[in-house]
């Protein structure tokens, strides 16, 4: 999968599961918290990108993915 | 046919204000009423107990239910957490308290939120098996004695309950379909460690939107049924959060799926029944249960009103 593919599957299931949430490139380095993400919505966001881009996320692995760019590094890798 | 024939239940008088709590842990108000969905929990006091909260359950049954002790040939409690450490087993302690007769069978079953999907299925097996004709269900889980009084993953979450279900050959509802699954080497996500619970949230969630829509699905399938044809799904309250994605995941309409736990949180194998008896008064056709959780074991029903 290449980085353009990925970003677009991290921004939309970000916006499809955070609500309110409008994601744009310059919040792709903040941190989940900082967009408005809480602990459940991250849990949720983390399943769906991992069933999206055919990848398996360990719990450990998840817990180190505190930003879009992470997720993002993360699936294409 | 043996079935359910009624069904009643116990909240404790003791009560934790879930907001003082999101507070004392410094979270968000809104958080905890919005996404965990609990403003208020049922607790377990000095006096409260499993058995005294059966019995008081089986109180409630009788201001229902006109009921002869004499005729009950069963009973099956299932809890993780019994009085006095599980010896003797409660069932025989509620036996005794109710002053039924000596030919009847008293058990216990140690399952958390399946407990009672499983446990309407052992019951009800028993009792057809061995030709008896009125027995009871009991569910009584109090997580309250296990809690970490600082993890608030679990302290904002659950709550302390009791039903009885009674189970007779003159039912109301009887089975039509189940499946039972388990996953042992997940059991870690949700286990007490020492003398407290641990609870990995993110395991637990997974779990609960991963495997468990699926088991829903085969259900209906091998029942030869769709959503549409179910008038009532009561899946085990674990979490707002968590119960709105497994419905959604799992195909169910909303609107058929009553999120309950505002005022009860999570009460392990009593979860279901508590839906159960305030939905029963609608005489729905056709009711798919789910529960899931400790094991990780998760099982699912359904089940079918008698005309």
């Amino acid at each position: 999968m290449n980085r353009e593919d990925a970003v677009r599957i991290v921004m939309s299931m970000l916006e499809k599961n955070v609500n309110g949430l409008e994601m744009s490139e310059d919040k792709m380095d903040k941190t989940l918290v900082d967009i408005g993400v809480d602990s459940l919505d991250v849990m949720l966001v983390i399943m769906d990108v991992g069933e999206a881009a055919g990848v398996t996320i360990s719990d450990d692995q998840a817990e180190e993915l505190d930003t879009p760019e992470k997720i993002v590094d993360f699936i294409i890798n | 046919m043996l079935g359910i024939q009624s069904i009643a239940s116990y909240l404790p008088k003791g009560r934790v204000d879930n907001l003082e709590q999101a507070d004392r842990f410094e979270t968000d108000r809104e958080f905890v009423e919005q996404k965990i969905g609990v403003s208020s929990l049922p607790r377990f006091e000095e006096q409260d107990s499993v058995v005294s909260a059966s019995v008081a359950a089986f109180s409630n049954l009788c201001a229902k239910e006109s009921i002869d002790l004499a005729e009950i040939e069963c009973v099956v409690l299932c809890t993780q957490n019994p009085d006095k450490g599980g010896l003797p087993h409660n069932s025989a302690l509620v036996h005794a308290e109710l002053g039924l007769p000596e030919d009847c069978a008293c058990f216990d079953i140690g399952l958390g939120c399946s407990g009672y999907v499983y446990g309407l299925s052992v019951i009800q097996s028993f009792m057809a098996a061995n030709g008896m004709k009125k027995g009871l269900l009991f569910t009584c889980d109090p997580y309250s004695r296990i809690l970490d009084p600082e993890d608030k993953n679990t302290c904002l979450l659950f709550g302390d309950a009791a039903s009885v279900t009674l189970i007779s050959e003159t039912p109301r509802y009887t089975l039509a379909s189940a499946k039972f699954s388990t996953k042992g080497a997940g059991s870690e996500a949700l286990q007490k460690n020492g003398s407290q619970l641990e609870m990995n949230g993110r395991a637990v969630f997974n779990f609960a939107l991963q495997d468990v829509p699926k088991q829903i699905r085969r259900v209906l399938e091998n029942a030869e049924l769709k959503a549409e044809d179910i008038d009532l799904f009561l899946l085990h309250q674990g979490s707002r959060f968590m119960l709105e994605n497994t419905i959604k995941r799992a195909g169910i309409p909303l609107e058929k799926a009553p999120i309950r736990l505002s005022e009860t949180g999570n009460t392990v194998s009593s979860s279901i029944p508590l839906l159960l008896e305030k939905e029963l008064g609608k005489s729905p056709g056709t009711i798919l249960m789910s529960g899931f959780g400790v094991g990780l074991s998760w099982a699912t029903a359904i089940y079918t009103q008698v005309k």
